[in-house]
């Protein structure tokens, strides 16, 4: 028999925790406590861009974009677990930015095998002056590349595109999209289109978490070059972008339910009822424990999605990633989802309010549920795994 | 690629396939009688003897004993090669070590509070199975209230005579050690009015009575001591420390103790594989369970905690991984470890459909009636050693520093 069960590298040794990354952590978050305070969040809410650019450029000067990019290409070239350390920092800060959007495109250039489309594009993400975002969804509960139906049709050296996509990240923003489309073969490639773009529509949508932004996106006929089509095995580009934005997910959500659960516990030291602080109450205890446990859990499948993803092996056998970083996004998406509702709960009447920043954890929740497939859609993707 | 751990040292990789290819070839086969499902049900005298059989020869092969130095009988401490026996042992279904008690909680505050004398005296026979050791903490009137026991150790003329009432004592009929916590300055408050002793079970005064499980199985009884004698050299630590002795012993149970959450967490990921084996042979309307999309979906959820299980563990050993928040992983171990293996014996019951009526005897029974039977004795797991309640009062007070409840 096959043991499926073994799939994450287990020892200590494989996390490769070093000094380096604590530092790195503690400067990201003392960065992130610094300038994305919670009324800056909320700021966010209002702007009609759903982001500071200024800021955005200056996180990308820190190197947060290009983190596990190869330096050859602009990037630092540091590990998975640098990358997801990170990435719970922006969840815990509920940082509102393109960062995810970019990522995600990034990912799609560097697993391609066209140094000239890298060397086109990837400086310019880097260093903030084209904001890229990636396609992943379309209507229909379409979340993986076996859903596609956006077309791409040969003519004349170029590719027409077809299609609806929605859900797309800071499309209203961005410079540069990547579409996943299938073409007269019944082959998935992935098309890069510069914006704006005569045929291509952008319907900016009312998001449930305003800072992620989001627009439903028409293709009409859109011409491009041949040579804007991705190079490489298309369905598994998706796949392995898709991967990455599960890790970057399960990162974020961990960072934001620690954070929600921080406030929580906080809350039930200082508010008194009864002549004593709520916190002593088992019925308000145990659910803050309980959020912790869940948390702790999901954490330590952020780690290992970490290791999958710098493992040796994975290199060779990107299901290794796939699956890790799958089990992370579906026990960190409930883990936060218990999170939140408690938070509102056990805050009692304020937890009600516009004013308790549980409700921006909340709202993150939701959003990131719906982005890059559920739990449920992942726990069916592993069940595929055990028994076929 | 069952049991390869990427990285791992070639010295350790090769310790690793001599292990398990040790086992392998060693495994006793199953014996013609029921075996108990864990250290907490061992009844029989034949049980007993081939269990006490397996460990002796795992002792003898030279694998038990990588966390005690070598004078006093173990391997020489050596925690890489302690990992690796514990998991592979797991992961091979090869029967437990039922000197369980002894080897994982006694042995270990043996070795942190013993004399050069206890260290020397006990902690071989720990080892070989030669002596087995069962608990003496819990009390009828005081279960969850531990530090509120009444059992009185009164220092006489060589020793101490004890009086009381000890209750879930498993393995005590087959023990000739008890770590027991008893009463020696009833005046003092009521954490340190208590020692920690060492005490041998083959004295006069000391009545052993068999308890059934709601399962209907033994394993586990009732204490009554009447004057039992003990010697001097009977008492770990000082007296009065016992409840600090004990806080160490409880935490070594919790499975907070270098090596053994992932030893168990090893332990769940098989049980993974025995569920999934399970659902592709059950059948439910004529199909194999494994084609039921809720079960599949209940399976996956339990698959993706013993992953997220075994990874705290690990994680548990690389403490920068863990400066945020360093006891949380220690105590929450058992907690969830517990809470885990019980709603797997439920799916798994669950999954018998019609068959999940049957149980231990019955020709038909899947797995013999063992889904039902580990079902029930999985409380025994949630309830003793800190009951689940009992640990979240902890967590939240120690870890997340939450008021204490009263």
């Amino acid at each position: 028999m096959t043991d499926v069960t073994q799939i994450i590298p287990q020892a200590p040794y494989a996390f490769g925790f070093t000094e380096d990354h604590e530092l790195a952590r503690k400067e990201a978050r003392r960065y992130l406590n610094e300038h994305v305070t919670r009324e800056h969040v909320r700021a966010q809410y209002e702007d009609p861009r759903g982001f500071d650019k200024e800021l955005y450029r200056q996180t990308l000067e820190l190197g947060w974009l290009g983190l596990s990019v190869p330096e050859q290409y602009g990037g630092a070239g540091l590990d998975a677990l640098h990358l997801l350390l990170l990435w719970e920092e922006l969840g815990r800060a509920l940082y509102p930015s393109p960062l995810f959007a970019s990522a995600l495109a990034v990912e799609a250039l560097l697993r391609g095998r066209h140094e000239a489309q890298r060397g086109q594009y990837l400086p310019e993400i880097l260093s903030g002056n084209v904001i890229a975002t990636f396609a992943y969804a379309e209507p229909g509960g379409a979340w993986g590349s076996d859903q596609v139906s956006c077309r791409a049709e040969p003519k004349e050296g170029s590719w027409v595109l077809s299609g609806t996509k929605v859900n797309v990240p800071f499309a209203a923003s961005a410079g540069l999209l990547i579409a996943p489309a299938i073409d007269h073969k019944g082959e998935l490639g992935l098309f890069l289109l510069e914006l704006p773009a005569a045929g291509i529509e952008l319907t900016p949508e009312v998001s449930v978490d305003p800072t992620r932004r989001s627009a439903r996106v028409e293709l009409d006929r859109v011409k491009v070059p041949h040579g804007a089509r991705i190079q490489g095995d298309g369905r598994a580009i998706f796949q392995r972008v898709c991967s990455l934005g599960y890790a970057l997910l399960a990162a974020e959500m961990v960072g934001a339910a620690e954070a929600t659960m921080l406030m929580t516990r906080d809350y039930a030291n200082d508010r008194q009822q009864f002549g004593r602080a709520i916190g002593s109450f088992q019925a308000v205890k145990h659910p803050i424990v309980n959020a912790m446990v869940q948390i702790e859990l999901a954490r330590s499948l952020v780690l290992g999605a970490a290791s999958a993803m710098s493992s040796t092996e994975a290199i060779d056998r990107p299901e290794i990633a796939e699956h890790a970083t799958r089990m992370a996004k579906a026990f960190a998406e409930e883990a936060l989802s218990f999170t939140v509702q408690r938070g509102v709960q056990l805050h009692g009447g304020f937890g009600f309010t516009w004013d308790c920043d549980v409700q921006l954890y909340f709202k993150r929740m939701l959003w990131t549920r719906a982005t890059l497939g559920d739990s449920t859609e992942h726990r069916q993707a592993l069940a595929k795994v055990l028994f076929g | 690629m069952s049991g390869h751990e990427e990285g791992e040292p070639k010295e350790l990789a090769e310790f690793r396939a001599e292990v398990k290819a040790w086992i392998a070839a060693n495994k006793p086969a199953k014996p013609a009688f029921k075996l108990p499902l864990s250290f907490l049900e061992v009844e029989s005298k034949e049980q007993f003897d081939y269990l006490r059989e397996w460990q002796r020869k795992v002792y003898d092969a030279g694998y038990l004993g990588y966390d005690v130095p070598k004078e006093y009988g173990g391997q020489g401490v050596d925690r890489a090669r302690f990992r690796v026996v514990g998991q592979e042992l797991a992961r091979s279904r090869a029967p437990f070590m039922v000197n369980l008690i002894a080897l994982q909680w006694a042995g270990p505050t043996i070795m942190t509070y013993g004399t050069e004398e206890q260290k020397k005296a006990y902690l071989q026979g720990i080892l070989s199975a030669e002596e087995i050791w069962c608990q003496g903490f819990s009390e009828p009137g005081s279960g969850s209230d531990l530090a509120s026991l009444q059992t009185r150790a009164v220092k006489v003329d060589g020793g101490y005579r004890v009086t009381g009432h000890k209750v879930w004592t498993t393995l005590a009929h087959f023990a000739k050690y008890m770590i027991l916590m008893a009463r020696t300055d009833p005046a003092a408050s009521k954490y340190s009015g208590i020692s920690y002793f060492l005490f041998p079970m083959e004295t006069e005064g000391v009545d052993i009575q068999p308890l059934v499980k709601l399962s209907g199985e033994g394993g586990f009884n009732q204490i009554v001591f009447d004057d039992a004698f003990m010697p001097e050299s009977a008492l770990l630590g000082e007296e009065g420390q016992g409840w600090n002795i004990a806080m160490t012993t409880l935490m070594f149970e919790r499975g907070a103790n270098e090596g053994v959450g992932r030893e168990r967490a090893a332990g769940f990921v098989e049980r993974i594989n025995t569920l999934t084996e399970v659902a592709k042979r059950q059948k439910r309307g004529g199909k194999p369970v494994s084609e039921d999309p809720v079960f599949r979906d209940r399976i996956v959820r339990a698959w993706i905690e013993a992953q997220a299980m075994a990874l705290a563990a690990a994680r548990s050993e690389a403490p920068q991984l863990n400066a945020d928040r360093p006891l949380a992983l220690p105590l929450m171990n058992k907690l969830v470890m517990s809470e885990w293996a019980q709603h797997v014996a439920e799916l798994g019951c669950e999954m018998l459909g019609p068959e999940g009526a049957l149980w231990v005897g019955d020709d038909h029974a899947p797995d013999g009636g063992d889904w039902p039977r580990a079902f029930m004795n999985s409380f025994g797991m949630t309830i003793g050693g800190g009951t689940s309640e009992i640990l979240r009062n902890i967590i939240g007070e120690r870890v997340l520093g939450l008021p204490k409840s009263k």
